[in-house]
């Protein structure tokens, strides 16, 4: 039991915040946090804060009905009721830190995304070998196993889903799956997507449009594509990462808790504190008790960001390293994605154990899988810290050479693991974070978390 | 040509009412500057700029959609934020309808004061000023923010007034003798007055007691509406419970035919409905709320443009010339 400390949590994950409040042996503060029927968020803490230490868990993730901005506001309106109501302190704990990667779309040189054409009709279905169809705007949009049936014949489904959605008006987004949210039962109108060129005169301005645009492929194809920068300009794209981290010290965060950055300069994004904890000990843990014969196995990182995350693990469990390398130029003129992979380092007859920080649409851990099996890998492994797999992240990991996923439950989990069975694996981050809370409240260091080794 | 001369209106345009935007850019003779916002399947919201802005004067157009304000809050903030990475020399925040205006109090224990919140937060993200249309609170205007380093970083925010429009409508389509104004709340009294004042008309009130946020209490009528035709006035029509009852109440109390005049329809939940079965004859409200297809859904539904408006005061505060001109006048 500690005292004079309140846990709060968001709607994002009930889950791990009543594991954490376990953990710490006190109840989670009562509060209600729903929506007005207009769409604002609603937020009142039932008990008092008054010269408290408040943590507020929220983790930021967004796909699959998950509203990432909602999320976000909910917690900047939490730190603020909280500071309006006296909180001695309010920590803001988010195991995924929003707005923290940068858009992975494929670049091209100047720096703006690649928008091609449609050059050809979507492949049959994901089988063992397939290539989970890659990243270009203008790439048909991907639609799992069970969607693709109808474009046998090469239709390309994001015209259709075009004219579909421009009828469909009312067409409903489905559900809001913020746990204990009281919602009012509305679609979303206008929920993503719609409209996104301005300039443009064809805009059907309020037209809901249920689907969203992807890291990997825009459904809405003809507003994207026809989009073009001004002559002489180069477009593009606003980083939103110091922006979060400054709305989050405006709304009042006096201290932030987080795992495993994408880039640990966000940290200094901050004017206050931010401790960053790690998930390495709980992945290496793993490794350790789950892998047989792990000191023979690889250690891969999928691209180069993620090498030095990759080979922190390798060099502390002593286990060989190789690198997959990205190429961005395009090989053929013909070739429809730009970005070929070539593996460094000798990966046949081993096991292999994909190290990344975050598996989002899982494109690049399944494609990496694919190619370390054709060089050799007997098993692959993937090692993640957070696992958002938002689109259809779940059918291609299913579908693709992958034997094992691990996550933590930075995100909540309960579905995916559900839907990938046997092939997922989740590591429990509650008592990290109960720990670094308990920490932070006493006054106690925290280094102790970072490295366990 | 001096840097002065070279400094535009670039006028960019978020996802929540590009229709509203156009009409603005239209007005102005200018087009919507190019841009794109999107969501990734993440749901992260991402915004790509296809014209320079560096040393313009931007105003950032966003409306609140119903249902996806918090979407649509996020998107703005990173846009201004992206105007002031890309040097923009002032960027204004147009917001006909500002988000969370009537969470502008601390009504309960450890309530969150989210208005103050918005207008700080827009103001961290980089906005120098902010353009809105009948704010709830005026007091939103003046955020103190203890971050903020002295009083003149401090966003200054002009509220716009849909009154002289509400004037000219009700002028062009009564008599001003057969009209009675009805403010449906005590809050909304001065609002009514005002109206009531510039008419030369009768003036009513209603009073409701108001349990819990969006549920209706009792309500009683102050003053006389027998056989005249009572228009009520208010900010913001959002699930119309109000509107409907006070329409009852003023029935009740005789009134010949009962309308409204409401600046943002918000219209969110069962408001339609509400609307389509009730004693009102017409809810006229203005287009500062993107309202899609409720106008074909509800028969009584009338919209006002108030992008005129909006447009002269986004031209006068570019050239520097006064605003309040437009706080009695509405331009055609």
């Amino acid at each position: 039991m500690v005292r004079n400390i309140v846990v709060l949590g968001g709607n994002s994950h009930p889950s791990l915040v009543e594991s954490v409040c376990g953990a710490l042996g006190l109840p989670p503060c009562n509060r209600i946090l729903g929506k007005f029927s207009s769409g604002e968020s609603r937020c009142e803490i039932q008990d008092s804060v008054r010269g408290k230490d408040v943590y507020i868990i929220q983790t930021g993730f967004g796909g699959n009905g998950a509203r990432l901005n909602d999320h976000f506001m909910d917690l900047c309106i939490m730190i603020s009721a909280c500071k309006t109501g006296s909180a001695r302190r309010v920590t803001a704990v988010l195991p995924l830190f929003p707005y923290s990667r940068q858009p992975d779309l494929p670049y091209k040189k100047s720096g703006a995304p690649l928008f091609k054409a449609s050059s050809e009709g979507s492949k049959n279905d994901y089988t063992f070998d397939s290539v989970p169809p890659t990243p270009g705007p203008g790439m048909p949009k991907s639609a799992g196993l069970a969607g693709l049936a109808g474009l046998a014949n090469g239709t390309d489904i994001t015209n259709r889903l075009l004219k579909m959605s421009v009828t469909n008006g009312n067409e409903s987004t489905g559900k809001l799956p913020n746990g204990n949210a009281k919602t009012n039962g509305d679609g979303f109108p206008f929920t993503n997507g719609t409209n996104g060129v301005n300039g443009s005169r064809e805009l059907t301005p309020t037209t809901p449009k249920p689907a969203s645009y992807t890291t990997h492929d825009y459904v809405n194809l003809s507003l994207v594509s026809s989009f073009q920068a001004k002559p002489g300009y180069k477009q593009w794209v606003a980083q939103a990462g110091t922006l979060v981290a400054n709305l989050m010290t405006c709304a009042g965060a006096d201290h932030v808790i987080t795992m495993d950055l994408h880039d640990p300069q966000v940290q200094g994004f901050f004017d206050v504190p931010v401790d960053n904890l790690y998930g390495r000990p709980l992945l290496q843990q793993y490794i350790q008790r789950n892998i047989p014969n792990y000191k023979d196995a690889v250690i891969i990182s999928p691209d180069a960001g993620g090498a030095k995350r990759a080979t922190a693990i390798a060099d502390s469990m002593q286990i060989d390293f190789a690198l997959i390398h990205k190429e961005r130029r395009p090989t053929r003129i013909t070739d429809r994605q730009n970005a070929s992979m070539i593996l460094v380092g000798n990966v046949s007859d081993r096991v292999c154990i994909l190290i990344d920080d975050i598996v989002d649409t899982g494109n690049t851990i399944t494609r990496a899988a694919k190619l370390l099996k054709k060089e050799g890998a007997t098993k692959i492994y993937a090692l993640l810290t957070h696992g958002v797999f938002s689109d259809d992240a779940v059918s291609r990991i299913n579908a693709s050479a992958l034997d094992k996923v691990v996550v933590t439950n930075s995100v909540p989990q309960a579905e995916h693991k559900a839907r990938l069975g046997a092939k997922l694996d989740v590591l429990d981050i509650a008592p990290i974070f109960a720990e670094a809370i308990r920490r932070v409240h006493h006054g106690e260091s925290i280094s102790v978390l970072f490295n366990q080794d | 040509m001096s840097a002065e001369m070279a400094n535009e209106i670039k006028l960019i345009s978020g996802r929540s009412h590009p229709d509203l935007s156009e009409k603005i850019a239209k007005r102005l003779g200018i087009e919507v500057a190019r841009t794109i916002s999107l969501n990734y399947s993440n749901q992260e919201t991402s915004f790509t700029v296809g014209e320079s802005v560096r040393d313009e004067d931007v105003f950032v157009m966003q409306s609140t959609a119903t249902g996806d304000v918090n979407e649509g809050l996020m998107e703005l903030l990173i846009i201004i934020s992206a105007c002031r990475t890309a040097s923009a020399r002032r960027i204004t925040a147009v917001i006909p309808n500002f988000p969370y205006a009537r969470q502008d109090k601390k009504d309960k224990s450890r309530a969150p004061i989210s208005a103050r919140l918005v207008a700080n937060m827009l103001q961290t993200a980089g906005a120098n000023h902010i353009v809105t249309v009948d704010l709830h609170a005026s007091q939103v205007r003046c955020c103190p923010d203890p971050k903020t380093r002295g009083v003149a970083n401090r966003a200054a925010v002009d509220n716009l007034y849909a009154e002289p429009s509400f004037l000219r409508y009700i002028r062009e389509n009564f008599t001003a003798e057969d009209c009675v104004i009805v403010s449906p709340d005590a809050g909304g009294a001065k609002r009514a007055t005002s109206i009531a004042d510039h008419l030369n008309t009768a003036f009513a009130l209603i009073h409701k007691e108001r349990p819990r946020p969006n549920v209706v209490g009792r309500m009683v009528l102050v003053g006389n509406v027998v056989d005249k035709i009572a228009i009520l006035v208010d900010d913001m029509a959002d699930t119309c419970g109000t509107l409907v009852k006070a329409a009852a109440v003023l029935k009740e109390n005789g009134a010949k035919s009962v309308l409204a005049l409401v600046t943002h329809g918000i219209l969110s939940g069962n408001a339609i409905e509400t609307l389509n079965g009730s004693v009102l004859e017409a809810l006229v409200v203005t287009n500062t709320v993107p309202l899609g297809d409720k106008v074909e859904r509800c028969p009584k539904l009338r919209v006002i443009d108030i992008s005129p408006t909006i447009a002269e005061a986004i031209r006068r505060t570019h050239n520097g010339e006064s605003v309040s001109y437009l706080f009695t006048h509405a331009p055609v």
